[in-house]
């Protein structure tokens, strides 16, 4: 069990997350911050941080309506992102990868954020 | 705990709970032991990150606290006098005609006839003050593993975690001044020592960050930036406590030659690793359907502990008897405290 970064951070990215994660496991998409479910370690960190409660316990998503953002979290890692050849898979810390400038396809289809 | 040795039987390589637990299951075998960790003090991620969690999947324990569990397995541990190496970050490894070497970064290094790898999640080391670094070692740590140094002195912590909270509640009285700085208006420590900490009058800044250190040589004042009034504000103080939390890395132990996956070391059904005699725990190590808890890791390592005994001794059994069966200095220890 581990943690997952639901749409409320889609076209927010405060990225304070990424700062406290201790095992460097939250990755900057295009539109929004992605964790990778192989390298969290499920502290909690990243929960305490974030500005908008969108860093959450995959726990907590179970039979909610924002569930799927487990599986979309997952996906960021295990498909193949728009613009590269292989998906990202497990690269053992986000710091040394940068922005990645994509997201899934799920995240990409979403309408902007109102800025309001 | 300061108990110098640089050989043993077994050199158990992090002292997170499983690799505490393999220190007590080896000294239950009759093998000595020495514990490397890069921190200073036990526990590994559970003091690091969340000592004051309540964990719920220890048997025996329908709940017990972070620290609590680190505390009960350091004194499950004790009666065999392990050699504590804390502080310590293994860097290398190496293997002689049977005696494996770990050489740590600080050029320190220790012997044993067989190593047992129990890193968790690596290499922990504190997150730094940004532009800071030329006042290490002369006005910030990372650390407060005095309290009585600091007596007299003005001192900003930075952080809002358990560490900083806990500092702040350690100082408080002992420091002239004791100021704590975060940059949220949220804090991430337990909520009773937050309570504790700010009944005390301590002077908390929030959504404040340091910007930079001055003073030549030493430590004169930090400016802080406040992100409410957008300005710099500078704090005249002698010494900052930078407890912005723990950094993971696999580090060094990458680079030893075990064959990883997916940055986890590869071990087969006895614990062993792709080098003979060198044996992995807890979650550090990989195999298929592995499924990363205490829980796991504690049975890992009695695994891993008694198929060492074997490689120390080829004519020892891999089954070690009942624990129940013998006596042993481990009854005259205090049982767990029970929450």
């Amino acid at each position: 069990m581990t943690f997952a970064i639901t749409d409320s951070c889609v076209d927010i990215k405060d990225r304070s997350c990424m700062e406290e994660c201790p095992v460097d496991c939250i990755y900057e998409g295009d539109r929004k911050m992605y964790i990778n479910p192989a390298e969290c370690i499920d502290c909690g960190a990243c929960e305490q941080a974030c500005p908008t409660n969108s860093a959450v316990s995959i726990a907590s998503l179970g039979g909610k309506p924002g569930e799927w953002n487990v599986q979309d979290n997952a996906d960021f890692f295990g498909v193949v992102l728009p613009g590269r050849p292989t998906p990202l898979g497990i690269p053992g810390g986000a710091s040394h990868l940068g922005r990645i400038g994509a997201d899934t396809k799920r995240i990409a289809a979403l309408p902007p954020r109102d800025p309001s | 705990m300061a108990d110098a040795a640089d050989h043993a039987d077994v050199v158990v390589v992090g002292a997170g709970p499983v690799g505490l637990f393999t220190a007590f299951y080896a000294g239950l075998r009759g093998l000595s032991v020495i514990i490397i960790d890069s921190l200073d003090e036990p526990g590994g991620q559970v003091s690091a990150l969340y000592p004051e969690k309540i964990i719920r999947d220890v048997a025996g324990f329908p709940e017990i606290r972070g620290r609590d569990l680190v505390d009960a397995l350091v004194r499950q541990v004790d009666p065999f006098k392990p050699h504590w190496r804390l502080g310590h970050s293994a860097n290398r490894l190496l293997d002689s005609a049977g005696v494996f070497t770990v050489t740590c970064t600080d050029g320190t290094s220790v012997s044993g006839r067989t190593v047992i790898v129990t890193g968790g999640v690596g290499n922990f080391t504190p997150r730094t003050l940004p532009n800071s670094d030329d006042f290490a070692g002369r006005g910030i740590s990372y650390f407060v593993r005095d309290p009585s140094a600091l007596r007299g002195q003005r001192v900003v912590i930075v952080g809002g975690g358990d560490s900083a909270f806990d500092w702040a509640d350690t100082l408080h009285g002992v420091a002239a001044e004791v100021v704590l700085v975060h940059r949220r208006d949220r804090f991430r420590a337990h909520q009773d020592t937050v309570d504790r900490v700010l009944g005390r009058g301590v002077r908390v800044l929030t959504n404040s960050q340091v910007h930079s250190v001055e003073g030549t040589p030493d430590l004169r004042a930090v400016m802080i930036a406040n992100a409410d009034a957008n300005e710099l504000t500078r704090l005249e103080c002698d010494h900052v406590v930078a407890a912005l939390g723990f950094v993971a890395n696999l580090g060094p132990i990458a680079d030893w030659g075990l064959s990883l996956r997916d940055r986890k070391v590869v071990v087969d059904r006895l614990m062993r690793t792709s080098w003979p005699g060198v044996f992995a725990a807890g979650d550090i190590c990989t195999y298929e359907g592995r499924v990363p808890l205490i829980a796991v890791g504690f049975g890992e390592a009695a695994t891993a502990v008694n198929h060492a005994a074997v490689h120390v001794d080829p004519q020892a059994s891999a089954f070690p008897g009942h624990s129940t069966d013998e006596p042993g200095p481990r009854r005259l220890s205090a049982p767990p405290a029970l929450v």
